[in-house]
């Protein structure tokens, strides 16, 4: 009986362990993405995902995670959009720090926000950003690029590598 | 052990514990210690001072911190150089270089990126943080097909996806602007904190466009962005050829030198142009030119006045 203690603690922690690498919580870092049917870019979109959501990682394949979102949907979002967060005790606490950090800053919306800009254009009201504006409205569809990459022959389409 | 030794060990378990977390998590623990009494305030200050200065480094800009940057580092670059209104002409350079940024090692970045024309002969491109990319009507020029073109773009996303621009953002302006971050809870800034972040800003903004458009990144950076460059091309499928092609009229080209742009601001060509022709020497396997997209790329170009 009195060995079988270290035993039941040591099957907790795997379960704990297990638990926290299958419920992975990843939360959205760009303005907007899109969870997509599978794991490409020209994928259609199943929904839209916006900075600040909160999906649940599935499975990993080639820079991009399966994930669920809170209202069930399934699809597959890109690695570079999502913060990841990190368990790793063995991580020095600098890098430990950093990434802790970073996404509670990230989450709150904190430093160099749009107040801040608000506040350097007052002082510099000479310069503008009406390009900067347009140049933000312009938009590519998925599907123009990959018609764009059909055409030109390009990756999976040209058959030339 | 003594139970008399065991009140004075417990903070100090406790911070031990704390440094293992996050810089908010630091900051709330001395703020429980000091409210306990179990720290000084002067104690709780430097725990906080040094905490957050350890963790000032570019990689702790957030995308959404980013993107602000790179708003303004943009105006700043628009306001040396007027934009070639072209919508024809930008809309082939944006689908181009969505493909290029589809293939790279950070396709998401917080508000996409974005490509435009600059109306100058000057031959330059420039890429501010957050995805705001530049090309000169002068490069463009220079370019005799698609896969030229590409390079240069896939070089320029390569800048934004290993984030040299803000690697360019002097330590004591992070260490400043974290200083206001770390101490205020709300997403609207008091007066005071406002001025002191918008000092930091502007010091960041400098650094920047004074690397971009006056001092050119470090050379590594430069050959940092050449490697990606050459990865992106091949992975969407463009002839990575494209790049010594590009580098290779700059060799020996001495009309511009004197003018700032491309010649100022980065390494020779001659450098450049040899550890590419390795890297792509290294390559199992690299996709062609095609003749298909030789005949767009002169059609669009067709346009340039």
């Amino acid at each position: 009986m009195k060995r079988s203690i270290p035993l039941l603690l040591a099957a907790g922690l795997l379960i704990v362990i297990v638990g926290l690498l299958i419920a992975e919580t990843l939360t959205v870092k760009v303005q907007t993405t899109s969870l997509r049917a599978t794991p490409r870019f020209y994928a259609s979109a199943v929904q839209t995902l916006s900075a600040g959501d909160k999906v649940e990682k599935i499975a990993a394949q080639g820079g991009w995670f399966q994930v669920r979102t809170s209202g069930g949907a399934v699809g597959w979002v890109h690695s570079s959009a999502v913060e990841v967060p990190k368990f790793d005790l063995m991580a020095s606490n600098r890098v430990l720090k950093t990434q802790a950090s970073a996404s509670e800053v990230a989450l709150a919306g904190k430093g160099f926000n749009k107040q801040v800009e608000e506040s350097y254009r007052a002082k510099h009201k000479g310069l503008s950003f009406a390009w900067v504006d347009r140049m933000l409205q312009i938009k590519i569809a998925a599907a123009q690029v990959e018609e764009f990459i059909k055409k030109g022959k390009l990756g999976e389409f040209g058959g030339g590598q | 052990m003594s139970t008399a030794r065991r009140p004075a060990l417990i903070p100090v378990i406790f911070l031990g514990f704390l440094l293992l977390a996050s810089c908010a998590v630091v900051q709330s623990g001395a703020d429980i210690l000091a409210d306990a009494g179990q720290i000084s305030e002067s104690d709780r200050q430097s725990i906080l001072k040094t905490s957050q200065a350890v963790s000032a480094t570019f990689s702790q800009i957030t995308e959404e911190q980013e993107y602000y940057i790179g708003r303004s580092v943009a105006a700043l670059i628009l306001a040396q150089y007027p934009t070639y209104d072209n919508p024809a002409l930008n809309n082939y350079l944006n689908t181009l270089g969505q493909a290029i940024v589809y293939s790279s090692s950070r396709p998401e970045i917080y508000a996409g990126y974005h490509f435009l024309v600059l109306d100058t002969e000057e031959v330059n491109a420039l890429s501010a943080p957050g995805g705001f990319i530049f090309i000169s009507k002068g490069l463009i020029r220079r370019c005799k097909n698609e896969e030229m073109l590409a390079s240069i773009l896939a070089h320029e996303v390569g800048h934004v996806c290993a984030k040299h621009g803000l690697q360019a953002i002097k330590k004591a302006r992070l260490v400043e602007a974290f200083k206001v971050i770390g101490t205020e809870a709300a997403r609207r800034y008091g007066s005071e904190e406002l001025a002191q972040l918008t000092t930091a800003f502007e010091g960041a903004l400098g650094d920047i466009v004074e690397t971009l458009i006056v001092r050119g990144y470090d050379r590594k950076y430069e050959h940092e962005a050449d490697d990606l460059a050459v990865k992106f091309d091949v992975a969407v499928g463009y002839s990575p050829k494209g790049l010594t092609d590009f580098l290779q009229t700059m060799v020996g080209d001495t009309s511009t030198a004197s003018g700032k742009g491309w010649f100022k601001t980065h390494p020779s060509a001659e450098q450049r142009l040899e550890k590419v022709k390795n890297q792509i020497a290294s390559l199992s396997k690299v996709p062609q030119e095609a003749q298909v997209r030789t005949q767009r790329f002169v059609q669009h170009v067709a346009s340039l006045k």
